[in-house]
């Protein structure tokens, strides 16, 4: 199933897109999806099926989630984000 | 006073100074307590009517307490009776502050802290810098500099080794203040190190900075209290370095930390800057625009450093001993010969000259930050200040029409009038808080400060930890002093619609903050840390030669941001100033409709917030906690 991913900071600086689509249902299936289409944005940002500490992801804008297990549709959008803040 | 050991109070007394006599030459070398490690014992403090100085002794106990930056400046100024006068007052004390770890080589060590009563707020303020004065004036041979009464004429302060002296300065005054610095460098060599004001602080704008290379303790106006005292620059030069009580395991652990500061922990950091907060707080409607009507800017790709680094000319910075390289600088269009290294650009000014005034030309951005800089302004208070008189304009509550959002030479011109203070720029010269009072027809409610202090660049309705942050904040609105975006961008609280454990969260990230501002270290270097606190146990281990403990830790950190509250008591606080303007609390923001923050759930996260340091639910301290953490009783 197809999920809208955008990227934001260094996850877009790695993937050299603002924004594409991953398959899975599920976040650790979408995660491991842009691992194999983007290895250099794994090499950073993705370990297995998980990120790496300093990036997290977004559902929609709204619900930051972690768990790999986490559900997704196709109507979902998941944002991949440098986690820090600050400036 | 109390508690002051006055060790060298053998000054020349100089009844009449002129300004190149007032010199001591007998206070070098009076280091009263060689034996403690990572510190020199003492603080330097200056009369600057008379000319006298001394050096007064700093207890061991007092420095392990408070240890130094944030933490040992507001000891200092509790001490130093700085919460009983105004901050324009004659008698109103500023310091300098280093910190046991300046001159070590751990990475971002070389910062230093000004504090005093806050221009904008009347509450404790303290600002931090970094680079070369925080090395050199830890070498003069103190652990801080505290500037007493006013000179009478615009001088000079230089402190040689030890020895002070005031010299005329009236070459530089109405300098900006790279100008400034390079004629400084010119008269005195290159062994000084300069912390300087600006026209802004000349004319004690209120949110008036102190820079020093480019860098700038910039929030809260400590540029206005210098300027308030005369002073236009302070130039230190040193020989005396601090012993450290494990000098190779030192070195040791400092290369570790900084091989793990260039992983991917301070990517973001070192290839984009904190600018790229930008396009994320936009998508996650966080990034306030127009004066906080909204909480995303159809501008803001255009300002983004993913499309300016395509479009202009780009180097990147550091402050003296880091490894990180965070300052991004970006060349502005057509010529400048003012400005060949470019503009620094951050999230901070780029969302207060940007979105927050709807500008959304790169370059009228990259010209006002400039300004700013030259100008000696905090680019949040002057965005936020300006956005508001914007607001007021739109509203028909502020009969100057030329000033409107979106208009990239009006945010120009106003920048120029505040750092003259002229025409206009005379009120805007006050922030928004007293241009609200002056304005009236209840514009406070979207005045956007807390306590005084213009807020930053995180919309409190979608982050509302944050909020929370903002509203207990002691130096006002500030994501410096309270890191609470970070449980927002977390996960671990709905950021839409904050709970009850937004409050636990607020006080670990405050701590978490208070505790690097007074190592000092830099935030960015946090996420390289798997425990901050026992780590920085173990620095100030090698440092100090103390056993400190991770536990003893939490504790000073929770000691220092109740101590800051102290502060603001005896200066006068009451609980109704722990709030959020009106606007906050009441209006729906167009992008999230979800996202609400009514004054009765603040006031429960505030109450909440109070008990779990320890305080009663309306802020007040305790005798019992006072006791606890080893703080007087004032």
């Amino acid at each position: 199933m197809p999920v809208t991913v955008e990227f934001f900071g260094i996850p877009r600086q790695r993937a050299g897109v603002s924004q594409t689509t991953a398959t899975g249902t599920r976040l650790g299936e979408v995660l491991a999806d842009l691992a194999t289409r983007f290895p250099t944005l794994a090499q950073t940002c993705i370990d297995k099926e998980r990120l790496r500490a300093g990036f997290i992801a977004n559902l929609d804008g709204q619900r930051f989630i972690s768990d790999p297990g986490t559900p997704l549709d196709s109507s979902d959008c998941l944002l991949i984000l440098s986690l820090d803040a600050g400036g | 006073m109390k508690g002051a050991a006055t060790l060298h109070g053998n000054a020349e007394v100089i009844d009449e100074p002129s300004l190149t006599s007032c010199s001591n030459e007998r206070l070098p070398n009076m280091n009263p307590t060689p034996s403690q490690h990572g510190y020199h014992g003492c603080y330097l403090r200056v009369d600057l009517a008379t000319g006298q100085a001394e050096h007064v002794g700093i207890e061991p106990d007092v420095l392990r307490r408070y240890l130094g930056g944030s933490g040992l400046g507001t000891f200092l100024l509790l001490r130093e009776n700085g919460a009983a006068t105004g901050p324009f007052a004659a008698d109103a004390p500023l310091a300098f502050v280093f910190s046991p770890l300046v001159g070590s080589p751990l990475t971002t060590s070389a910062k230093f802290a000004v504090v005093s009563k806050g221009a904008l707020t009347g509450r404790i303020n303290d600002s931090l810098a970094s680079s070369h004065f925080a090395i050199a004036g830890k070498m003069s041979g103190c652990d801080a500099i505290v500037l007493r009464s006013k000179a009478r004429q615009p001088p000079l302060l230089v402190i040689d080794d030890g020895r002070v002296r005031l010299e005329p300065a009236g070459d530089l005054w109405g300098q900006t203040t790279d100008r400034a610095e390079r004629r400084l460098r010119d008269r005195l060599g290159t062994a000084y190190q300069f912390a300087l004001i600006g026209p802004a602080g000349e004319k004690r704008v209120r949110y008036a900075t102190i820079t020093h290379a480019g860098r700038h303790a910039g929030r809260g106006g400590s540029g206005a209290v210098l300027g308030a005292k005369n002073i236009k620059a302070v130039a230190v030069r040193g020989r005396q370095n601090c012993t450290w009580a494990h000098p190779d395991e030192l070195v040791a652990l400092a290369r570790n930390i900084s091989k793990k500061s260039m992983g991917a922990a301070t990517a973001k950091y070192r290839e984009l800057g904190t600018a790229s907060n930008l396009l994320a707080f936009n998508r996650l409607h966080a990034l306030p625009t127009r004066n906080f009507q909204q909480a995303s800017f159809a501008g803001a790709a255009a300002l983004a450093p993913e499309r300016l680094s395509t479009t202009r000319a780009k180097t990147r910075q550091s402050c003296a001993a880091c490894t990180i390289g965070c300052q991004h600088m970006y060349a502005l269009g057509g010529s400048d010969r003012d400005n060949p290294g470019g503009v620094r650009l951050e999230y901070e000014n780029l969302f207060a000259l940007g979105p927050l005034c709807g500008v959304d030309d790169p370059d009228m951005v990259l010209r006002a930050s400039q300004r700013c800089d030259q100008l000696g302004l905090d680019t949040i208070s002057t965005g936020g200040t300006i956005a508001f008189a914007m607001e007021c304009v739109d509203r028909g509550l502020l009969d100057e029409p030329w000033l409107r959002f979106g208009v990239g030479p009006a945010l120009l011109r106003a920048i120029e009038l505040i750092g003259a203070r002229a025409d206009l720029g005379d009120r805007l010269a006050e922030g928004s808080r007293r241009l609200a009072e002056q304005i009236g027809h209840d514009s406070i409610r979207f005045a956007p400060q807390v306590k005084g202090l213009e807020i930053p660049g995180y919309e409190p309705r979608t982050l509302q930890t944050m909020a929370l942050g903002f509203a207990v904040g002691t130096r006002g609105a500030d994501h410096n002093r309270s890191g609470a975006y970070e449980a927002d961008f977390s996960g671990a609280v709905d950021r839409l619609q904050a709970g009850p454990e937004a409050a636990w969260h607020a006080i670990q990230t405050e701590d978490r903050a208070a505790l690097i501002d007074s190592l000092i270290l830099c935030k960015f270097l946090r996420g390289v840390f798997e425990d901050l606190y026992a780590e920085s146990a173990e620095m100030l281990r090698l440092a100090t030669g103390w056993d400190v403990t991770a536990d003893e830790l939490r504790t000073t950190a929770g000691r220092i941001v109740t101590a800051k509250k102290q502060f603001n008591i005896l200066a006068g606080w009451q609980p109704g100033e722990d709030t959020l303007p009106e606007r906050f609390l009441q209006d729906t923001l167009p992008e999230e409709s979800r996202a609400r923050l009514s004054a009765s759930r603040l006031a429960e996260l505030i109450a909440s917030y109070n008990r779990q340091r320890g305080w009663t639910p309306e802020g007040w301290l305790n005798a019992e906690t006072l006791q606890a953490l080893k703080l007087e009783e004032e």
